[in-house]
């Protein structure tokens, strides 16, 4: 609303009606370019206009002045020089170019091109074809090549008695048209056999008994024509790679072969819905079992590398590995390297795995075997122990095979049942758990020996030179490594039984030798030595009957039995502690000035032959000394010297024992 | 027509096209389609029923015309085809000459009529001299012969039926040449057309059109002949279901087209129609009577029926009482009656595909043999190729054809197929317009017209001078 107006509302005199029309005037001329909200801007300012509304708009002139003149476009003709005739001439839009503007020819040219399209037949319009643009598209046009033949090579090398040179020709001509499209081709062939001029346009003729040439029929005689030709220009021995190999694959069609394959894919296609999904879950078996193949090749592969290791090392130099010890070195070698590898567990595929890694651990070893170890047995004395090394390795290679069938019908278990009787004869035997991989049975023997320390060991084996028992299996079946399983936990129960009774021996010297002591002290006559060792047996007995407890339970601790009759043992050390303080520097001395007491076996050992020795003179007194030391030195030093000093207390007996037989 | 581009580069190159302003031209039983080539819906589609007017002066003069607004009920009025429909191809060659020229020449190039454009003085101005003076001489060169090659600026491209024969596609290509004076025609076949228009040159086309429902194998851009499967299960033997189901309906519903009726009153579902009738004052011909009954049921097959999804058949027990207690969908004919339709929509169409549950029929043409449902068709069409192309043809079925949109059609196809060939890749193309799935052959037509690559394969007025009509058989295979 204007101020005006206002002023017109109440009657109010405006200033001066000489101005006001061209006030009006002027704000209406104004106006006229305003719209919308800045129209109503300005009229809030009245009469006095605001200077914020813009003055010009040049956008409107701007839209043709800075703008470039329009593109032309022109209706230009071209022509196709992939057609046949050369007469069509198209038209279609396209931008004008400057350097036809200013041409006088081009009106010319342009109605030459009209006027041919407006009367074709026309021909005296002669179109320009330099000067018509050729479709960009005519390069698209290919055409496939056929193979030509005059009569005379038709005669010569195509003819055919099933095919007549009409027919082969109406053929070559029905592959041009349709490209070589093989489908079409033999959709559309429709020969009929030539009866005067029968013409290729079939749809309206009738058909005089047409020959039903099938697409392989087709194929295979145009290959065959096509072969023969290509040779014809180029004998096969000049031909390229490229040409030869065209060539042997047209030769080689087979019709046949290709009607069966069709035959095939149509009962394919004919298949029942369930045909089809057992298929298909069949198809996923095989890529199933292949994909396991490979996993298994590749583990295989690896097993291979890894047993290959070692025997490159043997045809280097087979000595080293034909000791019993070389041969364990090298199984120690080869189960370091097993852990090493960190290989992924072969349980998965244990069932296959097995027997292939028995295979080649026994392929190698066993032919050239009997000859090494005969070469061996007669060669060195230390071939009794190599031998049986062969033989162990042997034996467990033919045994992990009958091993193979057990873990299959694991897996499978519709296999046979076996009777005991035949488990046996074929050497079949079931196994809760095993082990990974191959073990060598003989393992098992081993296992026993090498967790025992080396005292101990040795004291087993002195056992089993006694009893007549090689150390060493000769023949390490299973019957054979039960038995010497038996044997070996027997004997150790035999040492430590052994080892008790030795033990209570020298303490009832000891207590007979203190009682003598006592007895010569005060003057006594040793009379009633009779009667003390019978209390000295009860309460012997009684102690007895603790250590055997303590023993037994030791026993089920396993390996800490020799620290637990160590601790049996300090009982009476601690009861004599005076006297036995009194008495060690005495006899310690005695000892040091023969041998150093060590801790290893073999010294102990020594020390035991030394003692046997001594043992002729010191008598009673010696024996007791030694084992008051023994007894002392466990309190001061670890647990391990003391269960040394136990083994080599046994092992005195032992030595003893060796001297009596 | 082409539009002038702004770009300096002219973007058709990118994807094969080179616009020479052709004319497709697409004939079947229910419609015409005509347009021009590179668009992507015809310009002008008209029924291919035609009215032909007695002339009451002359003796035995009758008039044409063309276009449902000229169709309605007027006396001396007949409506008439002029293709064939059992066949869908020309029957009348006279009446499609006429119906055709109406089409192309009247309804696409209205300005023939009025002033050229170059001499209208609407394009007047600042063209250079020379042009102007070019373009005049071609105009006159042109107004010169214009009453005879009246399509003389057009490549024409005209579609038929995969199983039209030799003497028809000569007659087409004399018409388009003598009569219109065509710089350049082509034949093409509407499965080819199909398969274009869904962007494939090998396809397996299930053309459910109004008269007939053809399944073809095309390969690399050509029918295989001897894999043309066509039955008449089609629009019209859906209408003709329809009414079998109208007519055994307890009350029996009477199909009456609205130019029947002067007045209605809405009334309850299932209750009578009380609507007026309308009383003319003539006699009407029957053949108009059935063609407005036929839009009517046009409407409803568009409204109601729908095809049972599957799997199996809509005869397999359970089916139809599922489908009671699905909502149904109601219906009000032009007099006001109306109803809820549940299990009968689907059981019209089940004939397609189990010739036991069609209804009974009063011609026994109607009647369909098990050889003629729709999954037969595909199996005896696929029986006829080479073996080694069925896979590809499965994986590359398109479905067209005006009568393929009703509801659950594709699903159910989809099902026979898979029941079919069970472990075989099906795979169906059917467009998702409504427009491109009735004018499939039409898209193709126009698509295949606009190419650069295409230009080498019309046959030229000069061609055909040459060698007579009989070029046409030569050229398109």
């Amino acid at each position: 609303m204007a101020s005006h107006d206002v002023r017109d509302m109440l009657n109010l005199p405006s200033e001066g009606g000489g101005s006001r029309p061209t006030k009006k005037q002027k704000t209406s001329i104004a106006r006229q370019n305003l719209k919308g909200l800045a129209r109503e801007v300005q009229n809030l300012g009245g009469d006095n206009p605001i200077a914020i509304v813009p003055e010009i708009s040049s956008f409107k002139r701007r839209r043709f002045g800075s703008r470039k003149p329009a593109a032309r476009w022109e209706m230009r003709p071209f022509r196709n020089s992939a057609r046949g005739d050369e007469s069509l001439i198209l038209r279609h839009w396209r931008r004008k170019t400057d350097v036809q503007q200013p041409a006088a020819p081009q009106p010319e040219q342009q109605q030459n091109g009209e006027s041919n399209e407006d009367k074709m037949d026309a021909d005296n319009g002669e179109p320009k074809p330099d000067e018509l643009e050729d479709s960009s598209f005519a390069k698209f046009n290919v055409k496939v090549d056929v193979p030509q033949y005059s009569e005379d090579q038709y005669n010569s090398t195509l003819a055919n008695n099933d095919w007549t040179k009409d027919e082969t020709d109406y053929l070559m001509e029905v592959v041009r048209d349709y490209d070589l499209r093989w489908p079409i081709i033999w959709d559309r062939y429709e020969y009929q056999a030539k009866d005067g001029d029968a013409s290729t346009d079939s749809s309206t003729a009738v058909v005089p008994a047409r020959k039903n040439r099938t697409l392989e029929d087709l194929k295979a005689r145009y290959y065959e024509v096509a072969a023969k030709m290509m040779a014809v220009q180029r004998p096969v021995q000049y031909m390229n790679q490229a040409e030869f190999s065209l060539h042997e694959i047209m030769v080689n069609f087979k019709p046949e072969d290709e009607t069966r394959r069709k035959k095939f894919a149509e009962a394919q296609m004919g298949r029942s819905k369930e045909e089809a999904r057992e298929e298909e879950s069949l198809l996923l078996e095989v890529r199933r079992i292949l994909a396991r193949t490979e996993k298994f090749n590749q583990e295989r592969r690896e097993l291979y590398s890894r047993l290959d290791y070692p025997t490159t090392e043997t045809t280097q130099d087979l000595s080293t590995f034909k000791t019993s010890n070389g041969l364990h070195t090298l199984l120690q070698n080869l189960m370091t390297a097993d852990k090493s590898k960190k290989r992924k567990p072969l349980m998965g595929t244990d069932g296959q795995s097995t027997p292939v890694t028995a295979g080649p651990s026994a392929q190698p070893g066993s032919t050239p075997l009997v000859e090494q170890r005969r070469e061996s047995i007669a060669a060195s004395a230390s071939g009794n122990g190599h031998g049986h090394g062969r033989h162990d390795s042997t034996a467990s290679a033919t045994d992990a095979r009958p091993e193979k069938p057990t873990k299959k019908g694991a897996q499978a278990p519709e296999r046979k049942k076996l009777s005991e009787q035949e488990e046996l004869t074929y050497g079949v035997s079931t196994h809760d758990r095993l082990p990974s991989g191959p073990t060598f049975r003989y393992d098992r023997i081993n296992k026993i020996l090498t967790t025992k320390s080396n005292a101990q060991h040795a004291r087993i084996t002195n056992t089993l030179n006694e009893l007549d028992v090689p150390a060493r299996l000769t023949m390490p079946t299973k019957a054979v490594v039960d038995q010497m399983e038996h044997l070996l936990v027997n004997i150790q129960t035999l040492l430590d039984l052994k080892k008790l009774s030795d033990k209570f021996d020298a303490e009832i010297k000891l207590e007979k030798a203190k009682k003598a002591e006592k007895d010569k002290a005060a003057g006594i006559v040793p009379q009633p030595a009779a009667a003390e060792p019978a209390t000295k047996g009860g309460t012997n007995g009684e102690t007895a009957k603790e250590n055997g407890a303590a023993n037994k339970d030791a026993k089920k601790a396993g390996g800490d039995a020799t620290s637990s009759s160590a601790a049996t043992t300090e009982k009476p050390a601690a009861g004599e502690g005076v006297n036995g303080e009194k008495e060690a520097p005495t006899k310690g001395d005695e000892k040091a000035s023969t041998e150093k007491p060590t801790d290893d076996s073999t010294g102990a050992d020594d020390k035991a032959a030394a003692k046997e020795a001594k043992d002729d003179t010191n008598g009673v007194k010696q024996e007791t000394g030694t084992g008051e030391e023994k007894e002392e030195r466990p309190s001061s030093s670890g647990g391990q010297k003391r269960s040394a000093s136990v083994l080599s207390s046994v092992s005195d007996k032992s030595a003893k024992r060796q001297k009596k037989q | 027509m082409a539009q002038p581009l702004t770009t300096a580069s002219v973007p058709t190159d990118i994807y094969g096209g080179d616009e020479v302003s052709a004319l497709v031209l697409d004939a079947g039983y229910c419609q015409t389609r005509a347009g021009f080539a590179g668009e992507d819906v015809p310009k002008s589609v008209l029924p291919s029923f035609y009215g032909a007017i007695k002339d009451t002066n002359a003796a035995s003069g009758s008039r044409n015309v063309f276009g449902d607004d000229f169709i309605y009920a007027r006396p001396d009025f007949e409506v008439k085809n002029y293709m064939s429909r059992t066949e869908s191809v020309v029957e009348d060659w006279d009446t499609a000459v006429q119906m055709w020229e109406a089409m192309l020449l009247d309804r696409l190039q209205p300005e023939r009529r009025q002033t050229q454009p170059s001499k209208n003085g609407l394009n007047d101005g600042a063209d250079g001299e020379g042009d102007v003076s070019m373009e005049d001489a071609a105009v006159s060169a042109e107004n010169a012969e214009n009453a005879e090659k009246p399509l003389a600026e057009s490549p024409l491209l005209m579609t038929e039926a995969p199983w039209n024969q030799g003497k028809a596609r000569e007659k087409a290509i004399e018409i388009a040449m003598e009569n219109w004076g065509c710089p350049a025609f082509w034949l093409s076949r509407t499965p080819v057309c199909a398969a274009f228009a869904a962007g494939k040159a090998s396809a397996l086309v299930v053309d459910v059109g109004g008269a007939n429902t053809s399944v073809t194998a095309v390969h690399d851009g050509m029918i295989l002949k001897r894999s043309i499967q066509k039955s008449h299960v089609g629009g019209i033997w859906l209408s003709n279901q329809i009414r079998s189901m109208f007519d055994s309906s307890d009350p029996k519903i009477e199909v009456r087209p609205s130019y029947m009726i002067e007045s209605k009153v809405p009334v309850d579902a299932g209750a009578p129609s009380q609507a007026i009738l309308r009383k003319l004052n003539f006699d009407l011909h029957p053949s108009y009577r059935a063609y407005e009954d036929e839009r009517l049921l046009t409407e409803y097959k568009e409204s109601v029926v729908e095809v049972w999804r599957g799997p199996g058949r809509y005869s397999n027990p359970g089916n139809e009482d599922l489908v009671k207690t699905q909502p149904g969908r109601i219906f009000e004919m032009p007099d006001g009656s109306n109803q809820m339709w549940r299990e009968q929509r689907f059981r019209v169409s089940e004939g397609m595909w189990d010739e036991t549950a069609q209804l009974p029929t009063t011609s026994e043409e109607e009647r369909i043999t098990k050889a003629q449902t729709v999954p037969e068709l595909i199996r005896a069409c696929l029986n006829a190729v080479d073996v080694d192309l069925r896979p590809n043809l499965l994986g590359n079925i398109v479905v067209t054809g005006g009568t393929s949109l009703l509801n659950g059609f594709n699903d159910r196809l989809n099902n026979e197929l898979m029941t079919m060939y069970p472990g075989m890749r099906v795979k169906l193309h059917a467009a998702g317009l409504t427009t491109e799935r009735r004018f499939g052959a039409w898209i193709g037509g126009s698509i295949l017209a606009s190419l650069g690559t295409f230009h080498q394969m019309w046959i030229s007025k000069k061609e055909y001078d040459e060698n007579g009509a009989g070029i046409v058989e030569k050229r398109c295979k």
